[in-house]
């Protein structure tokens, strides 16, 4: 398999990142004053010490910000710099630039806090409900009638369910350079998703318009959502340094900070109920969403509505009642990560169908697929099922990892073993992909190409290992006819394409291929009009491809004279055409079509469609020692018409890793004061080689003709296939401990898998 | 015994050529390589020896250059992203899609190497137990591990 040549960059050590960007000379480095508590009081900063350190150093506080010191977005209640208190551990006080990176931060150990007064932190997400501290509305959906429902229920249940909250870990932690300009505007080149949104940002905090911030985006070192909104205040620092110092100014984080001081996945705590019928068929189902959004309100308001459009999962509930909080803590602002909200309120739901499959005395598997969504079933939210591949996946699963046969291994290990106990489980997966905001669902392109034939193609997409460049790139290729090598895809920059949305929600390549083939399609319309004129026939009869044009187009379908080459290449046309003074250049725009919501009624139209799939995951626990291993993993995922095979295998694969790490391994760990104690990759513990199973991966390939290549999004749903994972080491755990309840607290951590064998589970918290 | 007030001047083999540097101290090896001979290829992922994304080879062996003083490498032989220049095991991460972000490739590969020198027959457990040190975020390791069975049989060939 040929890979394009941005491989061999990488390879090479080439590929520059933030940090690896020439520095100007003169260029200051930025070290920030993080809160050291959860929450507290302050009546100044005590620079002195800072100051004495060398003449280079300066320090830069909330008073200095010339524009509004204000990093929200949907509600504004999050400074920049702080002003006297402090929400949360790792709270930026301070910037303190200087002219190396070792100086600044000696320098921003140094500064003082002068009055330090801490106050009390509230982390649990049921306590901040209770005082009434909580941001926005809570959010409610609701179809058909649970209450009356529960009725004619067999079973009826109640539990609770807790999911942790999740690090990022993209292994380039985030940073932004930025340049002043003579506008008063600054030049920045950032860490972001969201170049647009950062643009906005800046120019906020510069107080100046947004035509005097430049944001560019090059190749960023993994994101996961974690770069969405987050990136956005490293950028203004690092712009305020540079306007306040004249200065070139660079801000990127250290690892410690970096895990202070952004935010992660939303921890969830939730109550469900579900009433089944004595065969297992799911009559209704309801929960209530406590989401721990942090200290300030970030993306938690786009985060919250897809808990509970994925509330019911891959099943079809027709009695449905869910409402979502978001509760303010002194944690971290929590935001978008992979999954954005989805993966959580999954949990739930295969966490009442555990319990409920242990009550009725059957496999979960059961339930999962008695009640698989099909095409014609309604969502809760009004959509209708279309296309549902949620048993095409499943049945196809099961039979590859010949389920009914691994069930009877795994019950004759566990029989034969005394210490060593085996387990298996289902997840059916069913993810909607449009971002849930609907008028975030656009995208804009400027395609470039040049007199000798090579081509720029710039959209609002960022590459940060997903492959939409190179998604672009073919689909640009094939559509101007250009050969694929012709093709540069363009940094993304906010005075190229303006008004970008963030790359996220797995959208990146739906919308930005789309609006960069709008442009191409534009350019081709114009080469094929010279190539015809050139060679005296009609448009119709040439054809543009792969870097060839040809006569009698459609030779083929009429059976007229054979198609033959025309002896021009690509780079010949657009000569001529340049040589013409046709246009080389076009913008193209996309919006995806036919979404609606209504907020009111929470019913519409939110998503193009949905992806399906199935994971099977076993386990080995130790019974001793609480550790475990997970065997083997297969997959069927719906990939429908893949673009790039090898990059979407990429996305499911780690994908996959990311979700397991959330499900099993990574602890994200406050004290009960708040300070963050999982603080460093030393006691983070996230997925190693070691740690994964042999996965065996199938792609599901019927094509998804609501795209116009066929092919569905691939970012963030192989995550949730990690739920699976917890579910496997549980049922083995149930195998040491027949008749005993299962617990659903993820990430299923050998310590709590420990503490159950030993029938030492801790006291719920906050009830 | 050496005074390791000031900065001093350290002579390296790096990547087969002779370099004179100097280096205060407290520098890692990582922060020589990248700032002052701008050999930004090492990535720093943590500066805690966690994630191995700094790694280089010193003397044919792993290191994480994070977590190794400038002043101890004084006479090695080190080897880093650029010096390898179209190794197999850099064709082979091309090919098999053995990165996506590719933060954690350079390190990645220079560990892969060692290992490889180390283990050059094919031993699953030898290639779990190597690779635990780097951290890569992205690709599930599954890119990784097929990487590291095609650069085998390559070396072999
Ligand atoms: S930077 Fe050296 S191990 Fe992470
Ligand atoms: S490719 Fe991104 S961390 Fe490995």
């Amino acid at each position: 398999m040929k890979r394009n040549p941005d491989s061999i960059v990488n390879v090479l050590g080439k590929t520059l990142y933030v940090d690896d960007l020439p520095e100007n000379a003169g260029m200051l480095h930025g070290a920030v004053v993080l809160s050291p508590s959860a929450h507290g009081r302050y009546s100044g900063l005590d620079e002195s010490k800072a100051l004495a350190l060398d003449p280079s150093v300066r320090v830069l506080v909330a008073k200095d910000v010339p524009g509004q010191n204000q990093l929200g977005s949907a509600v504004l209640d999050e400074a920049l710099l702080a002003e006297g208190d402090w929400h949360y551990h790792g709270q930026v006080l301070a910037l303190v630039l200087a002219s190396s990176r070792v100086l600044a931060r000696r320098a921003a150990a140094r500064v003082q806090i002068l009055g330090r007064e801490d106050l009390p932190a509230v982390t649990d997400p049921r306590e901040a409900f209770k005082r009434g501290d909580i941001i926005l509305s809570p959010r409610t959906q609701r179809m058909g009638d649970p209450e009356a429902a529960y009725k004619d229920c067999a079973l009826v249940l109640e539990g609770r369910v807790e999911s942790g909250g999740q690090e990022h870990v993209y292994l380039e932690t985030q940073g932004a350079i930025a340049w002043p300009e003579d506008s008063g505007g600054a030049r920045v080149i950032s860490g972001t998703q969201s170049p647009a949104a950062t643009q906005k940002i800046v120019a906020r905090v510069l107080g100046v318009p947004m035509n005097r911030v430049e944001i560019e985006t090059r190749r960023l070192g993994g994101a996961f959502g974690g770069k969405e909104d987050q990136a956005n205040g490293w950028a203004a620092l690092a712009a305020l340094g540079a306007v306040k110092s004249g200065k070139p100014v660079k801000v990127y984080l250290n690892r410690r900070d970096d895990m202070l001081a952004t935010g992660k996945r939303h921890p969830y705590s939730s109550d469900f109920k579900i009433g089944l019928s004595a065969d297992g068929m799911i009559l209704a189902f309801e929960a209530d969403y406590y989401q721990n959004a942090g200290a300030a309100c970030d993306l938690s308001p786009a985060i919250l509505p897809r808990t509970l459009f994925h509330a019911a999962g891959a099943y079809r509930v027709p009695n449905v009642r869910v409402t979502g909080t978001m509760c303010r803590t002194n944690l971290v602002p929590f935001t978008a990560f992979r999954g954005f909200g989805g993966p959580q309120g999954l949990f739930v739901m295969e966490s009442a169908i555990e319990q409920a499959a242990a009550v009725l005395g059957m496999d979960p598997v059961e339930i999962q697929r008695k009640n698989l969504l099909k095409t014609g079933d309604s969502f809760h939210y009004g959509q209708d099922v279309e296309d549902a591949r949620a048993e095409a996946t499943v049945t196809r699963c099961l039979q590859k990892a010949r389920y009914e046969t691994l069930r009877a291994e795994i019950t004759a290990f566990n029989a034969a073993h005394k210490d060593l106990k085996r387990g298996a489980a289902a997840f059916p997966l069913c993810f909607g992909i449009s971002f849930t905001k609907i008028m975030m669902n656009q995208g804009g392109s400027l395609v470039h190409v040049y007199n000798d034939g090579s081509v720029s193609v710039a959209t609002g997409a960022i590459e940060m290992g997903q492959g939409v460049g190179r998604k672009i790139a073919i689909v640009s290729a094939s559509t101007l006819g250009a050969p694929l090598a012709s093709i540069r895809i363009d940094s993304t920059r906010t005075s190229t394409v303006a008004n970008t949305m963030p790359t996220a929600a797995s959208t990146g390549a739906d919308i930005n291929v789309m609006a960069a083939k709008v442009a191409c399609d534009e350019i081709r319309k114009r080469l094929i009009g010279v190539a015809a004129a050139r060679l005296g026939v009609e448009p119709s009869a040439v054809a543009l491809e792969a870097g060839r044009v040809y006569l009698n187009a459609g030779a083929a379908a009429t059976g007229s004279e054979a198609r033959r080459d025309a002896g021009l290449s690509f780079a010949d046309l657009v000569n001529l055409a340049y040589e013409q003074r046709v246009d080389l250049s076009a913008h193209g725009f996309y919006a995806t079509p036919g979404l609606h919501f209504d907020m009111k009624s929470e019913k519409g139209h939110p998503f193009l469609y949905h992806v399906y799939g199935c994971a099977v995951i076993s386990a080995t626990v130790d019974t001793l020692r609480g550790s475990y291993q997970f065997d083997d993993a297969f997959i069927v995922h719906d990939i429908a018409n893949s673009i790039d095979p090898i990059v979407d295998m990429g996305q499911i694969e780690g994908g996959f890793a990311q979700g397991l790490g959330w499900a099993a391994l990574e602890e994200l760990k406050f004290d009960d004061k708040g300070l963050l104690v999982s603080n460093t990759l030393s006691t983070y513990k996230l997925p190693d080689a070691h740690f994964m199973p042999r996965m065996d991966v199938e792609f599901y390939d019927k094509p998804n003709p609501t795209v116009v290549a066929n092919s569905k999004a691939v970012g963030e749903p192989p995550l949730m296939y990690g739920i699976a994972g917890y579910f496997a080491v549980l049922d083995a755990l149930k195998a040491a401990k027949p008749g005993k309840k299962g617990f659903y607290d993820l990430p299923m951590t050998p310590e709590k898998a420990l503490r159950f064998l030993a029938d030492d589970e801790p006291k719920e918290q906050g009830s | 015994m050496k005074d390791y007030a000031g900065p001093i001047e350290l002579s390296l083999r790096i990547n087969g050529e002779t370099r004179r540097v100097q280096a205060r101290p407290g520098d890692s090896l990582l922060r020589l390589l990248r700032e002052r001979l701008g050999l930004t290829g090492t990535k720093c992922g943590c500066e805690n020896g966690d994630c191995g994304a700094c790694t280089v080879l010193v003397d044919g062996a792993p290191i994480k250059s994070c977590m190794a003083l400038a002043v101890e490498c004084e006479g090695s032989d080190i080897l880093t992203i650029e010096g390898l220049r179209g190794h197999p095991v850099q064709k082979a991460f091309a090919v098999e899609n053995g990165f996506q972000c590719g933060f954690c490739t350079p390190g990645m590969i220079l560990n892969a190497v060692a290992l490889l020198s180390a283990h050059p027959e094919e031993d699953e457990e030898a290639d779990r137990e190597w690779m635990q040190s780097n951290i890569c975020r992205c690709t599930g390791y599954e890119g990784i591990r097929l990487a590291l069975a095609s650069a085998r049989r390559s070396l072999k060939d």
